[in-house]
């Protein structure tokens, strides 16, 4: 029975979006309910595999696998370990919360929805996924109908032109909904064109005949492989997660994106190139990892000041959170690089805090967009007075983003820095504590600016709370939030295992000695 | 033991939860909250049920002084199985009698409030209360922490807590410019104390400031930690440089001003330092470091405090000035006086807050311009404030004069001679710069607001005259409260008491002859005008205000333009390029079959040319 529970998680969201196309765009009614249904399926399938993991045997569990094509080894395998099941919570949560937040979408729905619902299906996919070529299959899938839905749903911003690179801006019509869906697009591919690579060469020089990630994960590859093969998926992969400097996708992507899009992109989809690096980059060639941790690292330094400092001079709402986002990201690849079980428990933790940080984010900008008609800070002010709902749970994501204990992103932090200097890295620690303190200042700046004071100006009337289904997008995500930084070991028990089960051979120690 | 004993872990736990379910209760349910003077009672009830938790906890250990410190902990962060960090409570005597300070100022000034902040609509009052709730618990969590992370948990908690109370005033950009930069300066220093818990866990594998830690952690380990941790307290406890965001903090209500900025919340930093004070004890250098600054500060505050106009702006440099003289007894290496007089400064700072609120809710000014003349009007409050006054000079028999003397007197013992000047200094300075407000306040040319002045409410009088008790018999409580903190302290009279009571009369009697017989004009004096022209140009305020602009805004701008027109520049480069390459190379395609021929015969040319030489 649980063995299908995997199944279940993952074909819920697909097969909603399956039976989307059967009902006309303009019932938007059921549109939304079966795109909720599906959301809901998922939801709960991700709660039961949650109660159902045993994370006193810990490894990998409800394996079940369907082969695709014997003749080369390829299988349709899920297995979920112990951090697939925070993970597909997370997932889950992101879809749902942003079905709400969707809610009120009316041009294509049904189209909408159904990227939407696929694009989860894969991500899910991802975190389950024992077969190589299968994980790649669903990264695939998750990472495509980004293009569609940017391109189509997306708004353009103004970029001023400017720098020794001026003359593209008329070709490339940059800032436009179209550029940004391509370059996220095309950078992503690219990686992918680099992971593919580095998957077909382990597949070749294992000779095994299987993409079955327990297979190859035995086998000691050549310190050639290890080495290149280790930097191409970190590129590959990497580039989804935002790594410097591949990261500029990101922020126009984001910025471009509808409400919905930017909070499962940079809620989930950011994680799956974090999450590739770590289990298919270093589970997989653990010499490549050791060789390289340094440079994972310092780049992951760099991502996180970085980011935060280009975040502080950004004057447009969506620019602020998606480059916030850049740097946060750097803290889960910070955390991948220490090779340590503070360090790694603090990245997967990363990964669920900045998730729901982050969706909760792009939530409330969605929901300050739509009633400003604005994302230029400067111009706001005072909103708190129209809107204090959204300005309480403006606050909370700032203090989460910012590190405040009592919140997630807290432990996340706190747990990677903790890595860090264990792994005799004290200035990656330093780097993650001013960059937390950066993001003190732009966030508390931001908050500041568009909510606090006299207000609002006569420029925007119609500002009004949150109602209804969106209350419920805030309050789950705020909630979230809350709860697992008071008892992070709701998540942290469960990630705790699958490090102490992969951490050894990558680190190359037992886990005694880790302790 | 029965079901029904409550023990001391218990007691801790239920005194923390008590706030805790007030904040949750208010927080959750937005129409009690909105009712404002309703969740203010609510507030009020379980803040006292929590006053009384502490008072039996304090009772408890005053006889069980030689026992052991009662720990209740649970497991909050494990790696591989094995555990990280603990959270938890530990009640000992020192954490007891913290309890109580907290716990019954925080009363007090709930209780104030109510008066103080009667014209406030019902939803802001709510939110008042709210916050006031969260702070008493994560104050509460600090004092009761166990180990040093969850002292920082509690300690980042406050200071959110101190960030929201600031900005209650919201609508006024002041109180949100206050606001954020109490926060930025404190996060700043914060860097310190999260790195230092980092370097105290790789040396030692816990969060504990044990004497095994303290061990493992080595003269090396030590220094780093306690010379981090000592940053964050520069932050908390507003020691010069940080100082800065303290006087601005004065945005927030009087009744806040009072309770976070005046007695608890500042002092968490010197309470930290109190509780590590074995990691503390181990690195000297950094204990010479923090007697000098904390004497710097406590001279330099004192001389700003000297000039100011505002009432809560004289009150804020003298908490500055007090934390310093705390700090530069700390790093004396002795423990007793420098919390003593966090003791003792909390009642009667306390009273000298709330008793400015009552002046200030009666002529509606901050300004001490504003008021004069009120003595009359207002004899209670006036009263409380004086006896408040007489506690910070140091008056002898009052509440500062005990704690100051064993201030002074352990910095004289151990030879430190130029803090122990410098404190004398400030101690002087002190007694004029409160003999000042008092007159120009309470006595002499009746301000414009003067004539419509009237006492306050009973709300507003009854924590005066709880504190003001307290000002003046905490003192004489010294030898029980160490002895249930497992120190020793007897008063006696010293030579540096001796002089710093002098120049207390002297200051006094300055002041009084400046401002109560207008004898002399101070700002005529060349040496005061020359101070007071270094003290208005505010140049550390100055100073930090500039490294915002050039460090923060000029790099971020720097950063931001570099991402976007180079390195971005560079991916919009390659794909122009790529473009263009298609658009030439589109000339290629001809579609003549004669051209195409032509590549072939080319192509096969190459190819043989490479077979023969390969």
């Amino acid at each position: 029975m649980t063995g299908h529970l995997l199944d279940l998680c993952v074909a819920a969201p697909a097969f909603a979006a399956l039976l989307l196309l059967f009902v006309p765009g303009k019932h938007l009614t059921a549109v939304r309910l079966i795109s909720l249904a599906g959301a809901l399926v998922h939801l709960a399938a991700a709660i039961a595999i949650a109660v159902s993991y045993n994370r006193a045997t810990g490894g990998v569990q409800m394996v079940s696998s369907h082969a695709i094509v014997p003749s080369l080894g390829i299988a349709l395998t899920f297995g979920v370990d112990g951090w697939g099941v925070p993970l597909l919570l997370l997932t889950a949560t992101i879809l749902t919360v942003g079905v709400f937040a969707s809610w009120g979408l009316a041009d294509r729905a049904r189209d909408f929805f159904v990227l939407l619902l696929v694009l989860t299906s894969g991500v899910a996919g991802v975190f389950v996924s024992l077969d190589l070529f299968v994980f790649f299959l669903a990264y695939e899938i998750a990472v495509l109908p980004m293009y569609l839905l940017i391109a189509i749903w997306g708004t353009s911003n103004k970029v001023a032109p400017g720098g020794p690179f001026k003359f593209t801006w008329k070709m490339l019509d940059i800032g436009g909904k179209e550029y940004a869906a391509m370059k996220l697009t095309l950078m992503l591919l690219i990686g992918s064109a680099l992971i593919l690579a580095a998957m077909l060469a382990m597949y070749v020089e294992a000779g095994k005949h299987s993409f079955d990630l327990r297979v190859l994960g035995t086998i000691h590859y050549s310190p050639f492989l290890q080495s290149a093969g280790f930097i191409a998926l970190w590129l590959g992969f990497g580039s989804l997660a935002g790594v410097w400097p591949f990261h500029t996708w990101s922020p126009d992507g984001h910025a471009a994106a509808p409400t919905a899009v930017s909070m499962l992109h940079a809620g989930v989809l950011m994680k799956l190139g974090a999450f590739g690096v770590i289990r298919i980059g270093m589970v997989l060639l653990p010499e490549g990892a050791r060789q390289w941790a340094w440079l994972v690292g310092s780049v992951a330094m760099i991502n996180i000041v970085y980011g935060a400092l280009s975040a502080m001079s950004q004057k447009d709402l969506k620019y602020i959170i998606a480059y916030s986002s850049v740097s946060h990201m750097g803290v889960v690849m910070l955390g991948a690089a220490t090779l340590n079980i503070n360090g790694w428990n603090g990245a997967i933790f990363q990964m669920v805090a900045h998730g729901l940080m982050t969706g909760l984010f792009f939530a409330l900008v969605g929901l300050v967009y739509g009633r400003a008609h604005s994302r230029w800070v400067p111009g706001m002010g005072g909103f708190a007075n129209a809107m204090p709902i959204v300005a309480v749970c403006f606050t909370v994501a700032s203090l989460s983003s910012l590190g405040l204990p009592g919140l997630a992103g807290f432990v996340a932090e706190f747990l990677v820095f903790l890595g860090a200097w264990q792994a005799g890295q004290p200035i990656w620690a330093l780097a993650g504590l001013v960059g937390a303190f950066i993001t003190a200042v732009y966030v508390l700046r931001t908050s500041r600016t568009i909510f606090w004071g006299d207000g609002p100006s006569h420029d925007f009337h119609d500002l009004t709370d949150a109602h209804g289904t969106e209350w419920v997008a805030l309050g789950v995500l705020v909630a979230a939030l809350i709860v697992l930084g008071v008892w992070p070991r709701l998540a942290l028990d469960f990630i705790d295992v699958a490090t102490g089960d992969y951490l050894p051979a990558v680190a190359g120690k037992t886990l005694e000695a880790l302790r | 033991m029965s079901a029904f004993t409550l023990t001391r872990v218990d007691a801790a736990l239920l005194c923390c939860a008590a706030p805790l379910l007030s904040f949750l209760i208010l927080g959750l349910t937005p129409a009690l909250r909105r009712t404002g003077r309703i969740a203010g009672y609510v507030s009020i009830a379980f803040a006292g049920l929590s006053t009384l938790y502490a008072a039996s906890l304090l009772q408890g250990r005053m006889f069980a002084a030689a026992s052991p410190p009662d720990i209740g902990q649970v497991g909050w962060l494990y790696a591989g199985g094995k555990l990280v960090a603990s959270m938890g409570v530990q009640v000992d005597g020192i954490s007891a009698s913290m309890l109580v300070v907290v716990t019954v100022v925080a009363l007090c000034v709930q209780v104030f409030s109510l008066g103080y902040l009667h014209d406030e609509p019902p939803a802001a009052l709510g939110r008042y209360y709210t916050w006031h709730s969260l702070f008493l618990f994560s104050m509460l969590g600090l004092v009761v922490a166990p180990n040093a992370l969850q002292l920082f948990l509690c300690w980042e908690l406050v200071g959110l807590a101190s960030y929201l109370l600031i900005g209650f005033y919201f609508k006024k950009p002041s109180a949100g410019q206050a606001a954020v930069k109490a926060f930025w300066v404190t996060k700043f220093a914060d860097i310190g104390l999260g790195a230092g818990l980092l370097v105290l866990y790789v040396f030692t594998g816990t969060f504990d400031w044990s004497p095994q830690a303290v061990q493992l952690l080595g003269a090396t380990g030590a220094a780093w930690t306690a010379g981090l941790f000592f940053l964050a307290v520069m932050g908390k406890s507003a020691q010069f440089p940080l100082h800065i965001w303290l006087p601005d903090a004065m945005e927030g209500p009087t009744p806040v001003s009072a309770l976070l900025h005046a007695a608890t919340m500042v002092a968490a930093g010197v309470y930290l330092i109190v509780r590590t004070y074995p990691i503390f004890q181990a690195a000297p250098g950094v204990l010479v470091f923090m007697t000098f600054l904390g004497a710097w500060t406590a001279l330099f505050a004192s001389i700003i405090a000297c000039s100011q106009n505002d009432i809560k702006k004289v009150l804020a440099y003298s908490t500055a000035a007090q934390l310093g003289y705390m700090v530069s007894a700390l790093g004396a290496g002795e423990l007793w006086p420098g919390y003593f007089h966090l003791v003792t400064h909390a009642a009667f700072k306390a009273l000298l807050f709330l008793g400015a609120g009552a002046l200030i809710h009666a002529v509606h000014s901050n300004n001490l311009q504003d008021m004069g003349g009120l003595w009359p009007k207002l004899k209670i409050s006036g009263t409380a404030f004086i006896i408040g006054a007489m506690a910070l000079a140091g008056v002898p028999g009052f509440a500062g004069f005990f704690s100051k003397d064993a201030i002074l007197d352990v910095l004289l013992e151990r030879h430190l001679f130029a803090p122990w000047i410098a404190l004398l200094a400030a101690a002087g300075l002190t007694a004029f710069y409160m003999t000042r407000v008092v007159m120009l306040a309470l006595f002499g040319k009746p301000g414009h607001h003067t004539e419509h002045a009237h006492e306050s409410p009973p709300s507003m009088l009854a924590p005066l005259v709880l504190l003001a008790i307290a000002a003046l018999t905490l003192g004489f409580a010294g030898t029980s409260l160490a002895t249930a903190a497992g120190h020793e302290y007897a008063f006696h009279l010293s030579t540096s008491g001796l002089i710093a009571s002098s120049l207390a009369l002297l200051g006094i009697g300055v002041g009084w002859l400046a401002y109560g017989k207008n004898a002399f004009v101070p700002g005529k004096i060349p040496a005061f005008a020359f101070v007071q022209g270094i003290v208005e140009s505010s140049a550390v305020d100055r100073s930090f205000a500039w490294s915002y602009r050039v460090v923060f805004q000029g790099v971020s701008g720097g950063v931001a333009w570099f991402d976007r027109y180079i390195i971005d520049g560079f991916m919009n480069f390659s794909a122009w390029l790529t473009q263009m390459a298609g658009e030439r190379l589109r000339a290629a395609q001809t579609g003549r079959v004669v051209d195409y021929l032509y590549a072939v015969v080319a192509g096969l040319l190459l190819l043989a040319a490479a077979g023969f030489w390969r």
